[in-house]
């Protein structure tokens, strides 16, 4: 018996999917895929897109689901239910997202500032400068911290804020955070899209975007492309999906939510190529260059291309950069608080401190662990983070989850769990899929990373940045999993 | 320009499997819900 078994429950079945659809749709939707999928044949990509959503997304997701609903707990409860020596990997699952969440709010934060400034269109024709030079005042390179910018300080101080008001209550309240946020930014998605498509170029854009060159199904990049898409639009592998489900009702359906929250990610996903390739194609027309001179991936896109577009428009274009801007910050509200939850839920189920106080302690750490992204150097720091946590962290941990819970702890006994409450029952195909499939492609993912980084580290940078970047940070957290497990708790015995 | 045909397959093809995939199982969990 623990606290959130006794106490914490979602208000409704809708209240849970709606929280955990807002978890894994979030900033990445809107800038990722649309960019990931032009770049991996179009059209085509879509193809290996809904083979890696149905052989890794939804059954990853199923398996987190029905792991938390089993054990009713946050994920170190989890892991320690499963062996005590394995409490560790729920530690290293709930820091992970902890760290996400510290660059995560300070673009939230960049938001925040760009969502005032859409007022009146303050970056004027050169948005590029802008954003660069007088809103990050970029230095020249990571080694050159710069100080702290006071509009993204602010910004920061503003979302940890709002992450604590919504969190500290507990998942009622984030139940009635999410039933606003989820279809507010969806509506505003489907506006902004309505707008764009009513534009000229809007078709080559699209053009650009859907037109399938099947040529690309033969690249083994493409298939892993696919593959890391799903894995971390999805949010797998971050505690996350485990901790929403431990306060699922006893007899709640499992596998039918996990369908739903996938396709509802990946159609939002979907739909936010459309919002972003008919106002490119828009861009591209209007100052007539190619589309590929534009950027279309991460910052660029939501900081540089899209202001610029929106200059240009017509008519009502501070209304549309204000409600683009509102559409990303509801969307990153969600996420950005899902990823506080499991790390609090772990604090606060260990060692029995109140939710108001464990939440508190993690808003005030994560706040002062941003503060690094809203420096002058932050953007270099934050893409660097970015790069070694996604590639290596969230893979190392998926992988690890596949393997302990696949192998140690019996996948047949989650199966038989899941069936119980479920609708659609799941079959053998599904042991398979977490035994071996997930864990090959997710070794395949991790050598591909590591050898791609020794031949070209990052952005050229030299070893001790990558180092402090990427290295410092993964051992700490690997290390600090250890020292948490070692921390004596106030838990009663699962 | 016209949309090419090919993009035009893709995006019924995507609209289906994703929109049609969501609203099936939205379907099933109302009708669960409703038993």
């Amino acid at each position: 018996m623990n606290i959130i078994a006794k106490n914490e429950h979602w208000g409704s079945r809708f209240a849970f999917i709606m929280a955990a659809v807002g978890s894994a749709v979030g900033l990445g939707n809107v800038w990722r895929f649309p960019y990931v999928c032009y770049e991996n044949g179009g059209g085509a990509f879509l193809i290996p897109y809904f083979v890696a959503l149905f052989t890794a997304g939804i059954p990853m997701i199923i398996l987190e689901f029905s792991v938390g609903h089993w054990a009713r707990s946050s994920p170190p409860e989890v892991f320690k239910k499963i062996g005590k020596k394995w409490e560790w990997i729920g530690w290293w699952t709930v820091l992970i997202p902890f760290i996400l969440a510290a660059y995560y709010v300070v673009v939230m934060a960049w938001c925040f500032s760009y969502m005032i400034y859409s007022i009146d269109l303050r970056w004027g024709l050169n948005a590029e400068q802008f954003f660069l030079k007088s809103f990050l005042g970029i230095t020249s390179s990571p080694a050159v911290i710069g100080g702290l910018r006071v509009p993204i300080l602010l910004g920061l101080l503003a979302v940890w804020v709002c992450v604590f008001i919504i969190l500290y209550k507990g998942v009622k309240r984030i139940g009635k955070v999410v039933a606003l946020t989820v279809p507010i930014p969806t509506i505003l998605l489907i506006i902004l899209t309505i707008r764009g498509l009513t534009l000229p170029g809007a078709i080559e854009g699209i053009s650009y975007y859907l037109t399938p060159n099947f040529s690309r199904l033969l690249d083994v990049n493409v298939w892993l492309a696919a593959y890391a898409q799903v894995f971390f639009s999805l949010g797998l592998a971050q505690g996350i999906m485990i901790t929403y489900a431990s306060f699922l009702h006893r007899k709640s359906d499992i596998t039918n939510n996990a369908f739903i929250v996938s396709l509802a990610d990946a159609g939002t996903s979907f739909l936010a190529g459309f919002t972003v390739f008919s106002v490119v194609g828009y861009l591209a027309v209007s100052q007539g260059v190619g589309i590929t001179e534009l950027g279309i991936g991460g910052p660029n896109l939501t900081f540089i291309t899209y202001p610029t577009a929106i200059s240009l428009l017509p008519f009502a274009a501070s209304f549309f950069g204000m409600i683009f801007y509102v559409a990303l910050l509801t969307f990153g509200i969600d996420s950005a608080f899902s990823m506080i939850e499991p790390v609090t839920s772990g604090i606060h189920n260990k060692w029995k401190i109140s939710k108001t106080k464990a939440t508190g302690i993690v808003c005030t750490f994560g706040f002062f662990a941003s503060l690094i992204f809203a420096t002058g150097g932050g953007l270099f720091w934050l893409e660097l983070v970015d790069h070694f946590i996604a590639n290596f962290g969230l893979v190392a941990i998926g992988l690890v989850e596949c393997l302990i819970l696949g192998w140690i702890y019996k996948i047949r006994k989650l199966r038989e769990h899941a069936n119980k409450t479920s609708d659609i029952l799941i079959g053998k195909w599904w042991d398979i899929l977490i035994k071996f499939v997930i864990p090959f492609v997710l070794c395949i993912l991790l050598a591909v990373a590591l050898v791609n980084n020794i031949i070209n580290p990052y952005m050229g940078y030299p070893w001790w940045i990558i180092a402090l970047g990427g290295v410092v940070p993964a051992i700490t957290i690997f290390l600090m999993s250890f020292v948490l497990m070692k921390i004596k708790g106030k838990g009663v015995e699962p | 320009m016209i949309l090419p045909l090919s993009a035009i397959a893709m995006l019924i093809f995507g609209s289906i499997v994703l929109y049609g995939g969501l609203v099936y199982f939205l379907y099933r969990a109302l009708k669960e819900n409703n038993k």
